[in-house]
């Protein structure tokens, strides 16, 4: 086994193509799950049944199925409905709409924190279910939850590598499209996990920053 | 406490280690040792005619059954077959994953600088697949580079190496995760063009019994490949011995009844030479 500078050099701009890829592809995806999460975790506490019940349902499926067999789903399936998404956006989606499911039991666990005293408050003073929600319950959850979301940030980011079944061309799929143009899998295939630790790490310790600033012992 | 712990570590990834070395089948494929283990590990592609496995598990296809049959000649009796990528096939020679490639991998220069091949046994011109009528009017790569068109193509495989060479925008190569799925993208409007050997894309169109589909053979420009089995380089005894069973199954006849009820042209597979293909000896 011999590492090849001259060769990482030369693929170094093919994968740069791909790891804009993963980055957009994540950024989007973590977009999609933030607030499609917070949906779904203030839907299912809905006092409407109709509302609450099959949100719960939906979640639960997502929650209970791969991530791999949604995108096949979106990606092969949706077409033959009369839905064609381009390959970015249905990995973006399928992401998203995983990990939302995710997110919004983070939302539901930082909600369910918050006293019962601050809903009895705010019916006494009379705020509607809109104001209760934006000026007393979210502002008090959001930020016991910020490493947990981070968290689920950093997962999806390393999930990206799966959008290649679905012909994306992120990283991955670019490293895979070298290796198999020059038959060498050492030097495109390191350099794919140097570029996830060198984002993986720093938002690790970023992590271990936000959990000390935000714990709840703390505050 | 610390200690102990290192020490059971040490002793684990000993354990693992060893276990490891004592597990490991078969360090160079020698056909002595192949012969007493009973079966040869051989790559596959799934793609029909070339290779396929049947829903019921089974493996077939022109390659496969060929090289089936020249390796009961050499006294091993069957063959177990990994599904794999193209591009992953020859650094799993290398890494002796496999023993051989059975999966009609093209005899070309720079693959021949990796690996040892027998002499050609499957011979395809290249082909299109497109909608009915070929609306864009594709007729080699070349074409498909300069109109911009998407193309479809499996990973490591001759024609995405076409394609890079015609100048197609990396953007507009689209990598097919497996065979099959290249028809379904070419229906859903995803790609414009799906590019394989003639007998792939008969094969698909079959099977998939649209009208909308269609194909476009010979491409302009490319010529007739023909495949071969490949081992790694330190084997040549094994590939020799492989050549003369299958010289020998040419001259009989026996070739030409596995191959040609699949669809290849015996004859073609025996005008070739391997030199010929890597252009010098191999």
């Amino acid at each position: 086994m011999e590492w090849d500078w001259e060769f990482s050099i030369q693929i170094l701009p093919q994968l740069w193509e791909g790891v804009k890829v993963t980055i957009q592809a994540t950024i989007l995806g973590t977009m999609i799950a933030m607030t499609l999460g917070l949906l779904l975790a203030i839907a299912r506490r809905s006092a409407n049944e109709w509302i609450s019940r099959p949100v719960g349902v939906f979640a639960e499926l997502i929650r209970g199925t791969p991530l791999l067999v949604q995108l096949y789903f979106l990606f092969y399936v949706l077409p033959d409905l009369g839905l064609l998404l381009s390959p970015l956006t249905a990995g973006v989606l399928g992401l998203g709409l995983h990990y939302s499911t995710y997110t919004a039991e983070v939302y539901r666990t930082g909600i369910d924190a918050i006293p019962k005293g601050q809903w009895e408050a705010s019916k006494a003073t009379n705020l509607s279910a809109n104001q209760t929600w934006t000026h007393i319950i979210i502002p008090q959850a959001i930020p016991p939850m910020i490493p947990a979301l981070a968290n689920y940030f950093v997962a999806m980011f390393k999930e990206t590598p799966l959008l290649a079944a679905i012909t994306v061309l992120e990283l991955m799929n670019q490293a895979r499209s070298v290796a198999n143009y020059h038959y060498k899998y050492v030097e495109p295939m390191t350099m794919v996990g140097l570029f996830f630790l060198a984002v993986s790490v720093p938002s690790v310790i970023l992590l271990r920053k936000l959990e000390a600033r935000f714990a709840p012992s703390n505050s | 406490m610390k200690k102990t712990m290192k020490h059971l570590i040490v002793a684990i990834v000993l354990g693992v280690s060893l276990t490891g070395a004592t597990g490991m089948p078969v360090l160079a494929a020698d056909l002595e040792q192949l012969k007493e283990q009973g079966f040869a590990r051989i790559a596959i592609a799934n793609e029909p005619p070339w290779t396929m496995v049947t829903t019921g598990g089974e493996v077939s296809g022109a390659a496969p059954d060929l090289a089936r049959a020249v390796l009961k000649k050499l006294g091993v009796n069957d063959v177990v077959a990994s599904v794999s990528e193209y591009g992953a096939m020859i650094p799993g020679v290398q890494a002796r994953r496999f023993d051989m490639v059975a999966a009609g991998l093209f005899i070309k220069p720079e693959r021949c600088k990796a690996v040892l091949f027998s002499q050609p046994d499957l011979c395809d011109a290249e082909s299109f697949m497109i909608k009915a009528g070929n609306p864009l009017n594709l007729k080699s790569f070349a074409d498909v580079a300069s109109s911009g068109a998407k193309i479809g193509v499996v990973g490591g495989g001759t024609e995405e190496k076409l394609a890079i060479e015609a100048g197609v925008d990396r953007a507009n190569i689209v990598v097919v995760p497996d065979p099959q799925s290249g028809a379904k993208l070419l229906q859903d409007g995803r790609i414009d063009v799906y590019a394989l050997p003639v007998l792939s894309i008969s094969d698909l169109l079959k099977k998939a019994k649209d009208p909308s589909l269609a194909m476009f053979a010979p491409v302009e420009n490319t010529p007739i490949f023909c495949a071969g089995v490949a081992f790694r380089k330190q084997d040549s005894a094994l590939r020799n011995a492989y050549d003369v069973a299958l010289a020998a199954m040419k001259a009989s006849g026996e070739f030409a009844a596995i191959v040609e009820p699949y669809g290849y042209s015996a004859d073609a597979a025996m005008q070739q030479t391997r030199e010929n293909l890597c252009g010098g000896p191999n």
